[in-house]
């Protein structure tokens, strides 16, 4: 055999290899991930209806629209006070818990996003943070083994470029924090995701929230990440959350401020 | 200490104090920032002690007078080595016994600590936001 037609050969059982991998069986060509990316527009969740408009997360007063029926409204009325009194309660400020979902699209510093035909990870720097997507046909876990979790249970599918993905078993109200303007969802969210390049240097994360308990109608969320630019020393290095944490969060949820020798400095503490 | 409220440095405050939220420059934040506040700029001339190159946050201790003949330390918190990194700035950009200006968003409780917002250090070099 010659070896053009070797090649010919090796490249149509590769193809056909990863098109059996993609339950979708219409092609896996997910585009270039490879890199450091970065969260465009901030750690407030849906920029689109943040007030202010250039509001950061922790700021006192700012807010966005999620779409919460009346009772959840209040709940969220009640957080943004705490946000104000810098009292808003936060895992993930003492260093231990995950950032979990959909907040894993809503964090600081650098991110990987790791592509096979089987599955997506998603890593985070700030955390750090996983998220793994099963496309390898999985079905979610079954409703008497899955238990509610701060990431919950990732499986979709590639149709082309495109990774649709559905996420169920979230920990709700104690865990599944958004964003620290305060909003919170229930144990009831779900969401349908959708990962796509629309450019080299794009990708754009289009999440559909639902939540039957707290929202009155589907919350549409769009993220976008940008790759990092430099050369080859930009790279994920450890982040290490409790390494040097001189801002420990009170019993009462307010966070403190150490000096150099661990000691509280806060006024009245 | 010198303290300004200047509407040209506001903007550099706010961008800096929504670094720290954001995530999108070289302050990151792993917990709230409601302590700082955004509306006031203060300038420290100081000594720096100890340059706390670390994850969640680097520290930056500065000396600073406290205008009864003795000096106070003063605790400014920067960000995550790994993105601080990525702007530019290196473990070695301060070393203890540098002579600087600091410029922070002081703590509302008027503790001796703030987020940085720019430093002019004694060759002249500046990092953040000194205009």
């Amino acid at each position: 055999m010659k070896l053009k037609h070797c090649l010919l050969l090796t490249m149509a059982v590769a193809c056909s290899v990863a098109q059996a991998q993609s339950p979708a069986g219409a092609g896996f060509n997910p585009g270039d991930y490879t890199g450091v990316w970065r969260m465009v527009g901030g750690t407030i969740f849906d920029r689109s209806t943040a007030d202010p408009a250039n509001a950061a997360a922790g700021q006192p007063g700012a807010r966005e629209r999620p779409p919460y029926n009346a009772e959840w409204e209040k709940k969220y009325l009640a957080r943004i006070e705490l946000v104000k009194q810098d009292k808003l309660p936060d895992p993930i400020s003492n260093c231990g818990t995950p950032i979990g979902f959909p907040r894993i699209f809503n964090a600081p510093d650098g991110y990987e996003f790791v592509v096979t035909p089987k599955q997506t990870w998603i890593l985070t720097e700030n955390g750090p943070n996983t998220l793994r997507i099963y496309t390898d046909g999985r079905k979610h876990l079954p409703d008497d083994f899955i238990w509610p979790t701060y990431t919950g249970d990732s499986v979709g599918h590639w149709q082309g470029d495109t990774l649709t993905f559905t996420t169920i078993g979230l920990r709700g109200e104690d865990g599944t924090i958004v964003d620290r303007t305060g909003i919170i969802l229930s144990e009831a969210a779900h969401a349908t995701t959708q990962i796509r390049k629309p450019d080299a240097g794009t990708i754009e994360v289009k999440l559909s929230i639902e939540d039957p308990t707290a929202l009155t109608r589907p919350w549409v969320v769009t993220k976008r990440f940008t790759r990092i630019p430099g050369g080859d020393e930009i790279r994920i290095m450890d982040y290490a959350c409790a390494e040097n944490n001189r801002n420990p969060v009170a019993a009462d949820g307010k966070t403190l401020t150490l000096d150099s020798k661990g000691q509280v400095i806060d006024a009245g503490r | 200490m010198k303290t300004t409220n200047l509407k040209s440095l506001a903007a550099g405050i706010l961008v800096c104090s929504a670094l720290l939220m954001l995530g999108t420059g070289p302050a990151q934040a792993h917990h709230s920032g409601a302590m700082f506040d955004r509306s006031k700029a203060v300038d420290l001339d100081g000594v720096v002690k100890a340059f706390q190159w670390t994850n969640p946050h680097s520290w930056l201790q500065v000396e600073v007078a406290d205008g009864k003949g003795g000096t106070k330390e003063w605790s400014i918190e920067c960000g995550s080595p790994n993105t601080l990194a990525r702007t530019g700035w290196r473990k070695g950009t301060f070393k203890s016994g540098d002579k600087i200006k600091v410029r922070i968003g002081p703590m509302i409780d008027g503790t001796a600590a703030g987020i940085f917002v720019g430093a002019q250090l004694s060759s002249g070099e500046t990092l953040g936001e000194m205009k």
